[in-house]
């Protein structure tokens, strides 16, 4: 198994009456009146040193995303702060999850922003193309949501081809048009860096990671056994497809807790999880799933449906540490209890990728920096061996022993 | 009403109900569709041959695949009206439709005999916006819609087979997205431009309430189309057909009548 540390990057200074104050944490949650700038200086600055450190610890990838217009989550530019961790990481694979490819006129503008990465960083960009929640793409970017989909899947196919051909050709997409498609540079990995795609249980998008060789994340916020339709979902195209249950195929995603036991778990995470689940996912209903967003196929299947009802039964309501330990949003306790239901979770969904969040809501640093420790001395041993015995091709592999580092500040200015 | 599937050329298709005796109209719908029990229809078809399509997508969004533009559902009515051997059409739009109604009598005003908007969209005034039809969530339009924010009974369910809940949700997704398609994020399709093109002599009808397009929206409709004329219907909303159906078929009929 590999273990990424995701970051959100959410606002940690949303008031305490938030939920009362404001109708949705994103789109028109007021930018001048929410956000202070001042503390977000320290807020970034505090929360790039949390990746870096996770990087130190031991943890595989190290995990940045998109979002617009929002206290949830402030990477509208998950670039930048892969950029910015290109030059003080060395060895943890960067991987950006993602840009939102319809987004970007044209789609190359992400090729060659990614390129860019994978060459500053030496090869160690994983490639994420989710199509961007419903508020990010309709209702903060004005993307048509009749088009959203098929927009953001013939982007993805023009980057994917461009890496690959690495010379000029014309591309005349039904979205986009180029007469000269030869993006410069081009990545260090070839044919080029791995593909995750995060899905929410679509057939379409199953279909289409199994076809293209992508990897399928299931980003969830609502625990693995809610997550189970979906990944069954995903292995049963898989199988259909006539693919190998390769467990490297499919990431998920968890919320981790460590701490001696139980009750210095809920004493150490409660407050910030019941921050997350109260304020970053307090989002007005009707942004969630524009027209059209939501395919009629997958309307059918039902399946997103019921995604959906796991995680009403948690919203609106002000959420309790206790729900969410119940549910399994959280997974929380002594070592022993993480790497049991990881183990589980293992079983369950048979992901080889796990994304953690060893940091939300409002979670001080000092919290952060135990919970990560712990997590990559005294739980990452234990499972490190789970699946060895198949392949990631799904990872990058870098053509560098080395990757070159810095120089130290002081020669430079000497 | 009877009803039909009519082939056009390039392979697409256009469903269709048709009833009534007289002269014929075409009945362009607003949001919801066609409907079995649908109140306007039923008093238009009282006095004329009533030609009602399916707006594309409304029952197929891969009807729509390749109609990216309000120019290319111009063209899939002209298309339409030539199948249908109807030289010179009455247009008779509601809400999406009558957006539908205005853009084609722009496109083709040498085939338009005579063009009715009922709460017409497809202008914007950045100093009285539009709202945001979908600042609720889609399944519940009908709260912005009617001025008591609830549909009347013979317009609320969306399906004729309201025992599939997930059908019923199907085609709610259909309409919605279809709409959206041709108006999203803002209603404006540079319509404005293109309005003094029409020639049909023109009526506008709005409620006075309308939560979605504020009805000074009728004023605009008359600036740029020679000639046209508003009413207003107090004390109705985006719905009026249907809130005041009385009142709009008295002010339509004469018009038609003219």
């Amino acid at each position: 198994m590999k273990f990424h540390w995701f970051h959100l990057m959410p606002y940690p200074h949303l008031p305490d009456d938030f939920k009362e104050k404001y109708k949705s944490v994103w789109v028109d949650l007021p930018a001048g009146e929410v956000y202070d700038p001042v503390k977000g200086h320290q807020v970034y600055n505090d929360y790039l040193d949390q990746l870096e450190f996770a990087e130190r610890v031991g943890f595989d990838g190290i995990c940045v995303n998109e979002h617009h217009q929002n206290g949830y989550g402030l990477m509208p530019s998950p670039n930048l702060m892969a950029a910015a961790l290109t030059r003080r990481t060395t060895n943890a694979k960067l991987v950006v999850l993602g840009n939102s490819v319809a987004l970007y006129n044209p789609p190359i503008r992400v090729a060659e922003e990614m390129a860019m990465l994978d060459v500053m960083s030496g090869g160690r960009l994983v490639s994420g193309f989710p199509v961007g929640t419903g508020m990010d793409t309709a209702f903060c970017y004005g993307a048509n949501p009749a088009t959203l989909r098929d927009k953001y899947r013939e982007g993805v196919e023009l980057i994917v081809k461009a890496w690959k051909t690495r010379k000029p050709f014309a591309f005349n997409g039904k979205y986009t048009q180029l007469r000269y498609v030869n993006p410069w540079p081009v990545p260090m990995q070839t044919p080029h860096p791995p593909v995750w795609i995060p899905g929410g249980g679509s057939v379409e998008t199953y279909e289409w990671c199994v076809n293209n060789d992508f990897l399928y994340a299931h980003l969830s916020y609502w625990g693995y056994e809610n997550g189970r339709p979906v990944m069954d979902g995903f292995w049963e195209t898989v199988d259909k497809l006539g693919g190998d249950r390769n467990p490297y195929r499919a990431g998920f995603l968890q919320f981790i807790g460590v701490a001696e036991n139980d009750a210095e778990a809920e004493k150490l995470y409660a407050e910030p999880a019941e921050y997350f689940y109260n304020r970053c996912f307090h989002i007005a209903p009707q942004y969630y799933n524009p027209p059209g967003y939501t395919s009629i196929a997958t309307m059918r299947q039902g399946l997103t449906g019921q995604v959906v009802k796991a995680s009403q039964n948690l919203r609106g309501a002000n959420v309790k540490w206790k729900d969410l330990i119940e549910a399994g949003c959280v997974v929380a306790g002594s070592p022993q209890t993480i790497v049991d239901r990881l183990n589980d979770m293992a079983d369950k969904l048979h992901v080889g990728h796990v994304m953690l969040l060893c940091h939300y809501g409002n979670m001080s640093n000092e919290t952060v920096y135990y919970n990560t420790q712990r997590f990559a001395r005294e739980v990452i041993p234990k499972l490190r061996n789970r699946f060895s015995e198949y392949e990631d091709k799904w990872w990058p592999k870098s053509p560098l022993g080395e990757v070159q580092k810095p120089a130290p500040l002081s020669t430079a200015a000497e | 009403m009877k009803r039909e599937t009519i082939n056009l050329p390039g392979g697409a298709s256009s469903q269709l109900r048709r009833g009534g005796e007289g002269e014929t109209i075409v009945w362009l719908h607003g949001p919801h569709g066609l409907r079995d029990h649908d109140p306007v229809l039923a008093a238009l078809t009282e006095h004329h041959d009533v030609v009602a399509p399916l707006a594309p997508g409304f029952n197929d969004l891969d009807e729509i695949y390749d109609i990216d533009t309000v120019h290319d559902l111009a063209l899939h009515y002209d298309a339409l009206f030539d199948a249908l051997g109807l030289d010179r059409v009455t247009l008779v739009g509601h809400s999406f439709g009558a957006m539908i109604a205005a853009e084609y009598a722009a496109h083709y005003p040498r085939r338009v005999a005579k063009l009715a908007l009922l709460s017409p969209f497809g202008l914007w005034r950045d100093d009285i916006p539009v709202a945001d039809l979908f600042s609720v969530p889609y399944a519940a339009f009908n709260t912005m819609l009617w001025k008591s924010g609830k549909p009347s009974p013979e317009m609320s369910d969306p399906s004729d087979d309201p025992n599939d809940p997930v059908e019923k949700n199907v085609q709610l997704a259909q309409a919605m997205t279809t709409i959206a398609k041709f108006i999203w994020p803002i209603p404006d399709r540079n319509l404005r431009r293109r309005l003094p093109r029409v020639t049909a002599p023109t009526l506008v009808v709005m409620g006075a309430d309308d939560k979605f397009v504020p009805a000074i929206y009728a004023d605009e409709f008359v600036t740029e189309i020679r000639g046209a004329k508003a009413h207003i219907i107090p004390d109705a909303a985006h719905m009026a057909p249907y809130e005041k159906t009385e009142e709009t078929f008295r002010i339509l009929d004469s018009f038609l009548k003219k």
